[in-house]
């Protein structure tokens, strides 16, 4: 039973239509059919039992004259007449019996049955008798009617109606009743199947439309083109009519038409004056067609909102892209948290600061990120901006495996409608900054302290020279064998020493003038190369030149830039100590406004907190006896006053590693050292130059 | 579904099973196979008892049947009322023996006393009083041609039988009185049979397919309820005879026409039973009769020369 209502559930609108008007169309047709055809067979019976009746008694009244003249032959003709030229051959038989009882005439040809005499006794004062009988091969209606002259009996005449023809001729009116319920059914099955199609179409074709509209196609229409548009029935030329040449729409779904009679609403409100409008009356429809309509319009209109929304989503994404475009490329890190401090928006700065992906970030807190220590740290700094609304601003420094770094930090809490749902974060690297505030500070000290240094040279050297030129003279007074003249030469010695640190002082602090002339940067090179060479090699310690024979002359004091190179060499060989190389490149920038010059060694390396204190006076890694720390001061000085600038690497990095086969074994990180000056002037450009790397931050 | 809705399926149901049952009867079982050929009867001694076919034996039955019936418990005879086609056949059962007592016309009496010796014992009394009767001669009232009874020569005649008394007899005797032979008759007519001739006459004249008829007194007025009798006229009436009669075979028992006459002779026209008797059979009374009271009935069949 279930599935049987499952079933008639899934059969089509269609079938079930026509299942349930053949239902009602069989249903009547066989009640209406039974009835008429109990009805009918009733009536044939009754015909046939009044025929019956009108035989039994017709024939009762013709035989009484022979009855009483005795005639047999009469009689006899009477009942085998009537039986044989009966038409409708349904008499079994007749016969007439007397007032005793006796046969007086019969159709039976073989012998009268007895037991027939034994049924359907008739009194004299009823008109006839009637009784159904069995005679086990077939049913008879027996007819008896008496034969009365006036109020005498003068006996009975029998007649027999076949039930079997009775019944053939009820079964023929069945038959009829039958094929008549049939073919009005049929009839009424097709004209029903044509109505219920002109309704199952269209509500298909609804239904195909409502599936195309939810796979996303919203180009419909169901319902018919009207044959005469709004503007032919009403003869209108007003152009500015939103329903004018608009055939898809009807225009009672249109807000502002421009018809006199138009209410000024739109659809649902504006149809109560429509009813009388002729284009309603023309154009309106059944319940179907309406649906149909509604259902264009509601598309159409579907349509044109979703165009809109899609034109809104494109605008919103195209903003949101530009947004994050803005967001990732700016070096910054800029994050959003809301109010619980759960991470909302992140840009790439900030995942590649922490190391995580964006879909890992959002959604998550600090203390999913960061350090415990840092995570708690950041949630109490900044749940203390979200409780006071006071934005702040930091400069922090994180030491990492990339060295030291710093970030200016500004955190604003995010207010809408006074109320604070957030915490906006952006983060700077001012690593760079920092380093040339530092620069900057150190080159100021190293201002000072030539300043002083010079200041204080000038006012030694004078009664230095005193002290040298008195410790001379008296020098000559003396025998050089004489032990005075021995401590008088030892006096002088140190003095000279003096003198030296003196005059390197002076060098340091600019003091000296120096002789401005053109010169060859390569020559000097090759020079000063050549000079050390030798010695050098006693020490193992190969010098390889790298020289741009494209380099300009440059306007310089010879001696002074030959005493950087024998410094910055002695330097490198002094951090090689023995076995080794110094890889000496000299080379233009790429917008040939400056060279550089590069002395590579493959020493031990400078530490990295040393590296920005070695150009500093008196600075020294070296033993207490060798070097004055003046060295690389001097070379600072020096360049200082031609307008250049040294520089210091260590580890080396890879493309300044001398690569030639002596070098390339026990190879230290070494340090290099760059040295740039100015090609013209005695300022550097303000640009910087591609071919010095960068300190790795 | 509302309930109003429910009844409609339920009330169309009771209409389809009340169309359903039929009110056929239980037919009663019955065996034809025993037959057998009609026996004839066991026959008791009856004395049996005609009434001259001058009607239809209906009509013969329903006059006499009480008659008869009173005649059987009166005397303990078994009496039956036989009926003859035609009245030649009842005189011919007469001369066979086969009716016992004849009632019957003058005429008829006449010529089965005269062939089979039939012997007259009573006669009645007719509803006129008399036991006497004659015969009328008639035509249509609007027949131009007829307006005596010469006129009656070259017209077509009906006559009830020719062995009726009142119906031919006496016309043909009253004609004959007149001068008018049979011959000169266009033709002469017996009305078809058996039995109800007199009407038969009177609607031949009546429908216009004869000329002019002869009937017995009393006939008329057995139309007097289907046709307008004013369409007819009576021409002539014709000598009246002695009456019917009723007259033993040859051969009967004495004592059996003994007791029938003691029978007879004893009914009263006052006694309500005996009226109703003798009122159904169309007679007052009945009287005793000897043959010669019939005399002039028999000189009337030699004048015709009938016999």
């Amino acid at each position: 039973m279930l599935s049987l209502f499952h079933y008639l559930s899934r059969l089509t609108f269609q079938s079930k239509i026509n299942l349930g008007l053949a239902l009602i169309i069989v249903c009547f047709g066989l009640l209406l059919g039974a009835i008429n055809y109990a009805v009918s067979s009733r009536a044939v019976l009754r015909e046939a039992l009044l025929r019956g009746e009108v035989l039994s008694v017709n024939l009762s009244a013709r035989s009484t004259e022979s009855i009483l003249s005795m005639n047999f032959l009469r009689l006899t003709n009477l009942v085998t007449e009537m039986v044989d030229r009966d038409e409708q051959k349904d008499l079994v038989y007749a016969f007439i019996v007397d007032r005793h009882g006796q046969v007086m005439a019969h159709t039976f040809r073989d012998g009268f049955p007895v037991a027939l005499l034994q049924v359907n006794q008739v009194e004299d004062h009823q008109p006839f008798g009637m009784r159904f009988l069995d005679t086990g091969r077939e049913r008879l209606y027996d007819f008896a009617a008496p034969v009365m002259v006036g109020t005498t009996r003068l006996g009975t005449v029998r007649i027999a109606l076949s039930h079997t023809s009775i019944k053939a001729a009820i079964d023929r009116l069945m038959w009829i009743n039958l094929a008549a319920t049939a073919g009005a059914t049929l009839l009424a099955l097709i004209g029903g199947s044509f109505f219920a199609r002109t309704v199952t179409r269209r509500i298909n074709a609804l239904r195909h439309s409502a599936e195309q509209v939810v796979t996303g196609n919203l180009n419909v229409q169901i319902s018919p083109a009207p044959s005469r548009n709004c503007w032919e029935i009403m003869n209108c030329t007003e152009q500015r009519c939103p329903a004018h040449e608009d055939r898809l729409r009807r225009c009672w779904y249109l807000a502002g038409t421009f018809c006199p009679d138009c209410s000024a609403g739109s659809f649902p409100e504006k149809l109560d004056d429509c009813r009388n409008c002729p284009v309603y009356r023309r154009n309106a429809g059944d319940e179907i067609q309406s649906l149909a309509e509604s259902f264009d319009f509601m598309a159409l209109t579907l349509k044109n909102h979703i165009e809109e929304l899609r034109r809104s989503e494109r605008n919103l994404a195209r903003q949101k892209q530009l947004l994050n475009t803005i967001l990732d490329v700016t070096p910054d890190m800029v994050t959003l948290q809301d109010e619980e401090l759960t991470y909302l928006a992140v840009n790439k700065a900030f995942c590649r600061h922490v190391g995580r992906e964006e879909s890992e970030i959002i959604g998550s807190t600090d203390f999913d990120i960061f350090s415990d220590e840092q995570a708690d740290r950041n949630f109490h700094e900044d749940m203390q901006i979200l409780l006071t609304s006071h934005p702040l601003s930091k400069e922090i420094m994180t030491r990492g495996g990339k060295g030291k770094k710093w970030h200016h930090v500004v955190k604003v809490p995010v207010v809408e409608n006074g109320k604070i749902i957030g915490l906006l974060t952006t983060a700077r690297d001012i690593t760079v900054v920092k380093q040339y505030q530092e620069k900057l500070i150190h080159s100021q000290k190293m201002e000072d302290l030539g300043r002083l240094a010079g200041g204080v040279a000038h006012e030694i050297n004078t009664p230095l020279g005193i002290i040298l030129g008195y410790s001379q003279l008296l020098l000559k007074d003396f025998p050089a064998d004489d032990p005075v003249a021995q401590d008088i030469g030892i006096i002088e010695k140190q003095a000279q020493v003096c003198r030296k640190i003196v005059a390197d002082l002076l060098s340091f602090s600019r003091t000296t003038e120096q002789a401005a002339l053109p010169m060859d940067i390569n020559a000097s090179l090759r020079e000063v190369a050549d000079l050390v060479e030798h010695i050098f090699r006693q020490n193992r310690i190969v010098i390889n030149l790298h020289l741009d024979d494209r380099i300009p002359p440059i306007s310089g004091d010879k001696e002074r830039l030959k005493q950087v190179w024998i410094n910055l060499f002695n330097n490198a060989a002094d951090a090689i100590g023995m076995d080794g190389c110094i890889s000496v490149t000299s080379k233009l920038c790429a917008h040939r406004r400056r060279l550089v010059v590069a002395v590579a060694d493959t020493g031990s390396g400078v530490a990295e907190d040393d590296l920005d204190k070695i150009f500093e006076p008196f600075f020294t890694t070296k033993p207490v006896d060798k070097g004055t720390g003046l060295g690389l001061s001097v070379t600072f000085g020096i360049l200082k006053d031609h307008g250049g600038r040294i520089s210091a690497i260590s580890p080396v990095p890879s493309e300044y590693v001398d690569v030639s086969p002596a070098c390339s074994d026990d190879a230290g990180p070494g340090t290099v050292f760059f040295v740039e000056l100015p090609l013209e002037g005695n300022e550097l450009p303000p640009d910087e130059c591609i071919e010095i790397p960068k300190k790795e931050a | 579904m509302p309930r109003h809705q429910l009844m409609i399926p339920f009330a169309l149901l009771c209409l389809f099973f009340l169309a359903a049952c039929g009110d056929q009867p239980e037919p009663v079982r019955i065996d034809l196979t025993l037959r057998e050929e009609q026996a004839s009867g066991e026959r008791q001694p009856v004395i049996t008892y005609a009434y001259l076919p001058q009607f239809s034996h209906t009509v013969s039955f329903e006059r006499h049947h009480r008659l008869v019936q009173y005649l059987s418990e009166t005397t303990g005879l078994n009496i039956q009322q036989i009926f003859p086609e035609t009245f030649h056949e009842h005189m011919l059962m007469v001369a066979q023996g086969k009716i016992d007592i004849s009632y019957a016309n003058p005429f008829v009496y006449a010529l089965t006393a005269e062939h089979s010796g039939a012997k007259v014992f009573a006669k009645i009394v007719e509803p006129s009083g008399e036991a006497a009767f004659g015969g009328l001669i008639i035509a249509r009232v609007d027949n131009p041609d007829i307006r005596s009874l010469q006129d009656c020569r070259g017209k077509r005649w009906i006559a009830v039988d020719q062995f009726s008394a009142g119906g031919y007899l006496f016309g043909l005797g009253h004609f004959m009185d007149n001068g008018i032979r049979p011959e000169d008759f266009a033709e002469i007519v017996f009305a078809p049979g058996p039995g109800g001739k007199q009407e038969s006459v009177i609607l031949g004249i009546y429908a216009g397919r004869y000329d002019v008829g002869t009937v017995r007194e009393g006939a008329l007025e057995l139309l007097k309820d289907k046709i307008d009798l004013d369409q007819i006229t009576i021409l002539a009436r014709t000598p009246r005879y002695p009456g019917w009669s009723f007259a033993a075979r040859a051969g009967l028992a004495d004592e059996v026409v003994r007791d029938i006459k003691k029978a007879m002779f004893a009914l009263d026209i006052a006694d309500p039973e005996h009226h109703l008797i003798l009122e159904s059979a169309a007679m007052r009374g009945i009287l005793p009769a000897a043959p010669e009271d019939f005399d002039a009935v028999r000189e009337l069949v030699r004048r015709a020369g009938l016999e």
